[in-house]
């Protein structure tokens, strides 16, 4: 089992943020990006569908050399089903990535991408008359170059339940799903947002689970972590440089300033705060890149949700 | 270069008009405004504050109702420059117009005098845009004319300085409607919001 955290916000591919290294979490502080190769042509390309949504989160990106490659001049990154079609038109969530909702029901069991030039339709955004004053600098190297991804079946969560309350980080979430030995694989990831009564965080964690055996149990070290862990003389300044900080701003305002206006404007330490996490399993199937790619992260997932919260001892006292 | 010829042949009309009627000079106004314009073409553009000048010729038909000529030229206005998946882009608009309405106005005792205007524009519009891609792609710039009809009105107000000379300040609104209709999929109507400072002469 390998885990992250990083910021987020909470939708599901909103829990893709780009991770940042938070200090007392049992993670090993990489980052959720797809695993990059240092050299070659790299495909990314995820469709997800949540739960029984009429619209599958689609992103996709292409990295020459480990660097994200930026498609422009009319390329762009195309994802349809049978019936439907969509260009990759916003920025994903994934660095260098690309992103769009593909409308989907329950008969669509691939999703195709494919890189083409759409000089008109992909500025089809601005104001102005697109098709008739524009550059067209033609198609580049990687139009043409494509990937597809398929469904695996819906993801379906026993336990725990709804609103479970946990007041520890050593606690254990016990989380069971209905296991379907397809050979897919799971993870969770976690929209967590936290408030101590004066200030708020938001973040997001991601945990590989692996096998789709119906069963994972998971620390709550996982998504809750201590934003004061590690030095103690660290904390004691920090404690003490914004003791004063207060102390300055109160007498310079003559005392007209909130007197918790250092307190609030910092993020809430989660481990002394109440958190809703709202916890996202996700089964995910390899999809099938272009040969002309040296290597490549393309998966087609399905994802649930259940929120549990955590209330430590203190506070729920 | 039809336009053009049209635009001259207008022009001239208006000069003549002008000479004609300034040679029996009476019951007739003259004033150039200087313009700080407003450009909205209705989507999700976002162009800055321009300029341009307008000239204005009023025969009096009435005591408080004259005929109003004029001429419109506005600045290369500059878009805020965009980015999107296909790149950098920025486009400006420049315009002329040809204004054919009527003017009611009031003059007061003392030296001021509150008037409007109304009446149809001929415009000619030219769009431009100029696109970057990045390292390694040729960039450009792209550009289309197109003319047409619309509407205008002000609201304004004018201070006598002499019997014969007068400053006027005026909120305008000039509206080409459809502009690169038949051209394109995605035509659009072109507002310009001015407000308007000038002087002018009545004979």
């Amino acid at each position: 089992m390998r885990s992250c955290c990083f910021n987020t916000t909470p939708s599901f591919l909103a829990v893709l943020l780009s991770a940042s290294i938070l200090p007392g979490c049992e993670v090993d502080g990489g980052d959720n990006l797809p695993r990059v190769t240092d050299q070659g042509l790299f495909m990314y390309a995820e469709a997800n569908r949540h739960l029984d949504e009429d619209d599958a989160e689609i992103a996709a990106a292409v990295y020459k050399d480990g660097v994200p490659v930026d498609l422009v001049g009319g390329d762009v990154f195309e994802a349809s089903t049978t019936t439907e079609r969509v260009l990759l038109k916003d920025r994903g969530l994934v660095t260098g990535s690309y992103a769009a909702l593909l409308p989907v029901d329950d008969s669509v069991q691939e999703v195709f991408f494919n890189i083409v030039h759409a000089p008109i339709e992909a500025r089809e955004d601005r104001w102005y008359p697109v098709d008739l004053v524009y550059i067209d600098p033609g198609p580049g190297e990687l139009v043409g170059k494509s990937a597809v991804v398929s469904f695996p079946p819906a993801v379906s969560i026993n336990g725990p339940g709804e609103d479970t309350v946990f007041t520890s980080i050593g606690d254990i979430i016990d989380l069971s799903w209905a296991a379907v030995a397809a050979g897919d694989t799971m993870r969770a990831l976690a929209a967590v947002e936290c408030t101590n009564g004066l200030a708020a965080s938001s973040y997001g964690t991601v945990v590989e689970i692996g096998e789709d055996d119906g069963y994972e149990a998971i620390g709550m070290d996982k998504f809750i972590y201590d934003a004061n862990a590690g030095s103690s003389t660290i904390k004691f300044v920090t404690d003490a440089a914004l003791m004063l900080l207060q102390e300055l701003l109160n007498d310079l305002s003559a005392g007209a300033i909130d007197p918790d206006f250092v307190l609030r404007s910092i993020d809430a330490n989660p481990i002394e705060s109440a958190c809703e996490i709202r916890l996202f399993l996700q089964r995910q199937r390899n999809g099938v890149f272009d040969v002309t790619f040296d290597d490549g992260t393309v998966v087609g997932s399905r994802s649930a949700e259940v929120t549990v919260k955590y209330v430590p001892l203190v506070l729920a006292d | 270069m039809r336009h053009m010829a049209s635009s001259s042949r207008s022009l001239c009309a208006i000069a003549i008009m002008w000479m004609s009627a300034v040679t029996h000079a009476e019951n007739m106004q003259v004033d150039g405004n200087l313009l700080l314009t407003s450009l909205d073409a209705g989507g999700n553009d976002d162009f800055k504050s321009g300029n341009a000048i307008a000239i204005n010729y009023n025969y009096d038909l009435k005591a408080w109702l004259a005929a109003d000529v004029g001429l419109l030229i506005t600045g290369k206005t500059l878009e805020e420059s965009g980015k999107d998946v296909v790149g950098d882009y920025r486009a400006n608009i420049r315009t002329q117009a040809l204004l054919l309405g009527i003017k009611p106005r009031r003059r007061f005792q003392s030296p001021y005098e509150v008037f409007g205007r109304l009446g149809l524009q001929l415009w000619r519009t030219e769009l431009e845009v100029e696109e970057y891609f990045g390292e390694g792609i040729p960039e450009g710039a792209d550009s289309e004319k197109d003319t047409g009809y619309g509407y205008y009105l002000s609201i304004g107000g004018a201070h006598y300085v002499t019997d014969r000379v007068l400053v006027q300040l005026e909120f305008r609104h000039f509206k080409q409607l459809d502009v690169f209709q038949g051209k394109t999929a995605y035509p659009f109507d072109l507002a310009i919001n001015a407000l308007s400072l000038g002087v002018g002469y009545r004979f």
